[in-house]
């Protein structure tokens, strides 16, 4: 789910056809409407009608059990379509509309809280649980709610609706602002290692809010044009939202029920920069970091990475510092690079399974993600992926492996490899 | 895959008094910080102080709400709009891995860093990414941590808690697990 589409089939349209999602404010309620941006266009409404839940639930969770649905039957591990709409009449059943005074939207949160996972609704097959990364949590319902705070207004209750709303025996929630997701994917994967389970979900999911886009244009990281990522002239990011879901499970277990692996998890990393708590170093100490531990991991050496899918955010700081970690890891010989931020905005939490969601379809579908919007080189950055129909037939099944960045506030940076299976 | 075992080696946590912050904090570096953030840094160096270790492999972080005062001052600012202008200090202290992320700017810590926030299951989350770590023998060393402030209409209450885990025995309080219990009433 992002502003290219909803699903894989709309994504790998928008990808192939090179359309960007990003365009002027439709959905979102803000007075800052002068700056572009990468919206899921579904209100929350539309994505209440299509997920089966309640549409006074907060937009980061509407955007979750959608992408989950589909990751969920992708893999074979929702029954039939049926369940949804059995889910929906628990869900609203069990969980107070908005609306209602905080205090005891507040009682019943916890009511329903306590009660799960036991009073889950019975729509998953087996237990199976859930590693989401989110930041804005219920942010868009405590902003329309003001002065009170939604009910589910922080990042483990919106989660926890979703989980809930499918029937996941458990939850929990990474907050490492915009490498959330891609932590979620390290998590998951030490849960499968430690053998605490056979298969997990993981991704990130973060909904626009008046809130964030504010916080980012305090900071003066925004830019009031289309983001041009590793180009000379960028002047900051576009926010995004949307959510993505992989669905984690060991060789053994995909093999014993006959499920078809799309790609393995070879190699993760996570480091900090520690640094700035907003910036990042000028030598890309944490980026570069993160990267090396996933090669390392991957027991791979750089040049055997056929594309990086870059953090690349369009702001002067991260593509500088990224660029010279990518140089400290690949020296001359740079793969090919491209950031997909020009497509979806920065759809920061979600954005390390958003693109992980971009790569995958790319070594399904042998091509590369080309950049949109680069123009004009910067000798501090390096120079994006940006063509042709052509070349990229050319690489077709010849790449294996694929490293994706996704770096967070506060330096929290994390890198991960996906590789043909 | 076999599993090493997992040890706590020291615990440090504050109650709802705070210490004397001028202890750890020049004037300015004390006025910048919220007083989550002073918390927080407290009890993580005390923690590693008494565990004899200048540096850990990771840092992992919990917190059910984040900072919700300095939430409550962006949001405030935002909705109330006429000269309250929303600032970018509470924004950026309100984004919840800016507490882990502020223990190793302070350490110069460059190893693994993440932060979960999942209500009451957050220190849970944080203490499994550790242990987990270190019995596959990826690190020996986490500085897992737990913080929160109180804040009535969340319901949220002051907490600043440290562990130090490790895969040696030497020097430990005991076992992760026999502690795991007390640590998660703590």
């Amino acid at each position: 789910m992002s502003a290219i589409g909803c699903g894989q089939a709309e994504t790998l349209a928008a990808l192939r056809e090179r359309r960007s999602g990003i365009g002027p404010v439709k959905y979102l309620e803000t007075s800052l409407r002068d700056f572009p941006v990468g919206e899921v266009k579904l209100s929350n409404a539309e994505l209440a009608a299509r997920t089966g839940a309640p549409d006074t639930w907060p937009r980061t969770t509407l955007l979750s059990i959608l992408a989950l649905q589909e990751a969920l039957l992708q893999a074979s591990l929702f029954p039939d379509g049926k369940a949804f709409s059995s889910a929906k009449k628990k869900a609203d059943a069990s969980l107070c509309p908005e609306g209602k005074a905080f205090s005891s939207a507040k009682k019943k949160a916890d009511a329903t809280e306590n009660a799960f996972p036991s009073g889950k609704v019975e729509s998953l097959q087996e237990s199976l649980i859930l590693v989401s990364g989110t930041t804005v949590g219920g942010m868009d319902l405590s902003e329309r709610l003001y002065p009170a705070y939604s009910p589910w207004h922080s990042c483990g209750d919106s989660t926890d609706l979703a989980a809930r709303f499918l029937g996941f025996s458990e939850a929990t929630t990474l907050s490492t602002a915009c490498s959330s997701a891609a932590n979620a994917f390290i998590y998951a994967a030490n849960l499968i290692r430690c053998g605490l389970a056979e298969r997990v979900v993981a991704g990130g999911a973060e909904s626009l809010s008046d809130y964030h886009l504010n916080g980012f244009n305090s900071l003066m990281i925004l830019d009031r044009e289309w983001c041009r990522p590793f180009d000379a002239t960028r002047a900051g990011l576009n926010l995004g939202e949307g959510a993505a879901f992989l669905v984690l499970e060991t060789e053994e277990s995909a093999l014993e029920r006959g499920a078809k692996p799309l790609a393995v998890l070879s190699g993760w990393g996570n480091a900090c920069d520690a640094f700035h708590q907003t910036a990042s170093s000028e030598n890309g100490e944490g980026a570069f970091l993160a990267m090396s531990k996933a090669l390392k991991v991957a027991g791979l050496e750089p040049s055997q990475i056929d594309y990086v899918n870059a953090h690349g955010t369009g702001t002067p700081n991260n593509d500088a510092s990224e660029s010279m970690a990518l140089r400290r890891i690949f020296g001359d010989c740079i793969p090919p690079v491209s950031s997909t931020k020009p497509y979806t905005g920065h759809t920061t939490s979600a954005s390390g399974s958003i693109e992980a969601v971009f790569c995958l379809l790319a070594l399904q579908h042998g091509f590369l993600p080309p950049q949109l919007n680069w123009k004009e080189a910067d000798p501090a950055c390096i120079t994006p992926f940006c063509h042709s129909e052509r070349s990229e037939e050319s690489c077709e099944e010849s790449f294996r492996h694929i490293l994706s960045n996704a770096f967070g506030f506060g330096g929290n940076d994390t890198s991960f490899i996906l590789s043909r299976v | 895959m076999s599993l090493r075992p997992v040890y706590i080696r020291a615990i440090a946590s504050l109650g709802a008094e705070d210490p004397d912050f001028r202890q750890l904090f020049s004037p300015l570096e004390a006025r910048r910080m919220g007083r989550l953030l002073k918390r927080a840094v407290w009890t993580s160096r005390k923690a590693l102080e008494s565990a004899g270790l200048a540096m850990p492999d990771a840092i992992v972080t919990g917190t059910d709400f984040g900072s919700m005062i300095q939430s409550e001052a962006f949001l405030g600012a935002l909705k109330q709009g006429g000269d309250a202008t929303p600032r970018p200090t509470n924004f950026m202290q309100s984004t919840h891995n800016t507490i882990g992320s502020l223990i190793a700017i302070q350490l110069g810590c460059h190893g693994y860093n993440a932060t979960y926030s999942h209500k009451g299951n957050s220190f849970r989350s944080a203490l499994q990414d550790a242990w987990m770590q270190i019995s596959l023998g990826d690190i020996d060393t986490a500085l897992v941590g737990w913080f929160d402030e109180a804040f009535a209409p969340v319901g949220s209450t002051d907490k600043a808690v440290s562990v130090v885990l490790t895969a040696s025995p030497e020097g430990a309080m005991g076992r992760y697990e026999d502690l795991l219990g007390t640590l998660l009433e703590s």
